[in-house]
């Protein structure tokens, strides 16, 4: 199932499902093509988050499918992936939400006076 | 954990991946484990997410081809079972009903008288038994036994 076809309407987060990895590899996709183990390094960096190589390969599959991102012609036995547009789009789409939810909570805690 | 065990440990765990995915990703995934453990990540670690990879990769649904075929066996193998259950369910109190009424003989008679004292069958309009579809053109059995009545 790939965006653009079915489930991926636009302006629909359609990453709110794919877990917190999936996201984090799309991030990082964001600047340019990178292959597994840089990927892994960037988003160490980017997030604090260690992800594991199996959860890596889990979620650039999950998002090839989707057509969020695109593997390209190996380099030695690395394959460098890159965003796609739909995947660009997707994650604008989410970062916004994010953002939405993220200002609220932090409108009701200065309201709550905590 | 030497070198060669890590090495055989992480060719294992690779391995139970499916084909196509080991063909696409295999050598690059060797290759990532190798640089996390010159990194220090504990090769532990390393095999233990690949594993839990491998079962992802073998539970993920493709196009919903693998878990719907398991869950189609299996719906249909329920049903055999549960329609196998039905009829034997089903027919074992009608067989008990048909050789205590058609009992001429003197042996089968105490037999029959036995299984009387137990169950109480009497001609009649059956009751209507949801699920159950009466018998044309047999002759219609009521049973009484432990208060349930069922048609045979």
């Amino acid at each position: 199932m790939a965006v653009g076809t079915r489930g991926g309407r636009a302006g629909q987060d359609v990453l709110r499902r794919v877990g917190e990895a999936s996201v984090l590899v799309l991030i990082s996709l964001a600047d340019g093509p990178k292959h597994g183990y840089a990927l892994i390094q960037d988003i160490k960096e980017l997030a604090g988050v260690e992800l594991g190589p199996g959860t890596l390969y889990g979620s650039l599959d999950r998002l090839e499918r989707l057509g969020l991102i695109e593997s390209l012609p190996a380099e030695d036995r690395r394959h460098p992936y890159r965003i796609t547009a739909p995947g660009a789009a997707a994650l604008r789409v989410h970062l916004d939400a994010v953002e939405r939810v993220s200002a609220a909570g932090r409108l009701r805690l200065q309201l709550g006076g905590i | 954990m030497d070198d060669s065990r890590t090495a055989r440990l992480l060719e294992i765990v690779l391995r139970c991946y499916p084909a196509g995915w080991r063909r696409r990703h295999g050598d690059e995934a060797a290759e990532l484990a190798a640089l996390l453990i010159r990194d220090g990540t504990p090769a532990g670690s390393i095999a233990w997410s690949y594993l839990a990879g491998a079962a992802r990769e073998w539970l993920t649904p493709r196009g919903g081809r693998r878990l719907g075929t398991a869950a189609c066996a299996l719906l249909v193998a329920a049903c055999s079972l549960g329609l196998s259950a039905g009829l034997l369910a089903s027919a074992g109190p009608a067989r008990a009903a048909i050789t205590s009424q058609g009992s001429a003989a003197p042996a089968a008679s105490a037999k029959a008288s036995t299984s009387r004292a137990r169950t109480q069958c009497r001609p009649g309009t059956p009751a209507r038994v949801p699920g159950v579809i009466a018998a044309v053109s047999r002759p219609q059995v009521i049973i009484w036994e432990a208060g349930h009545g069922r048609s045979c």
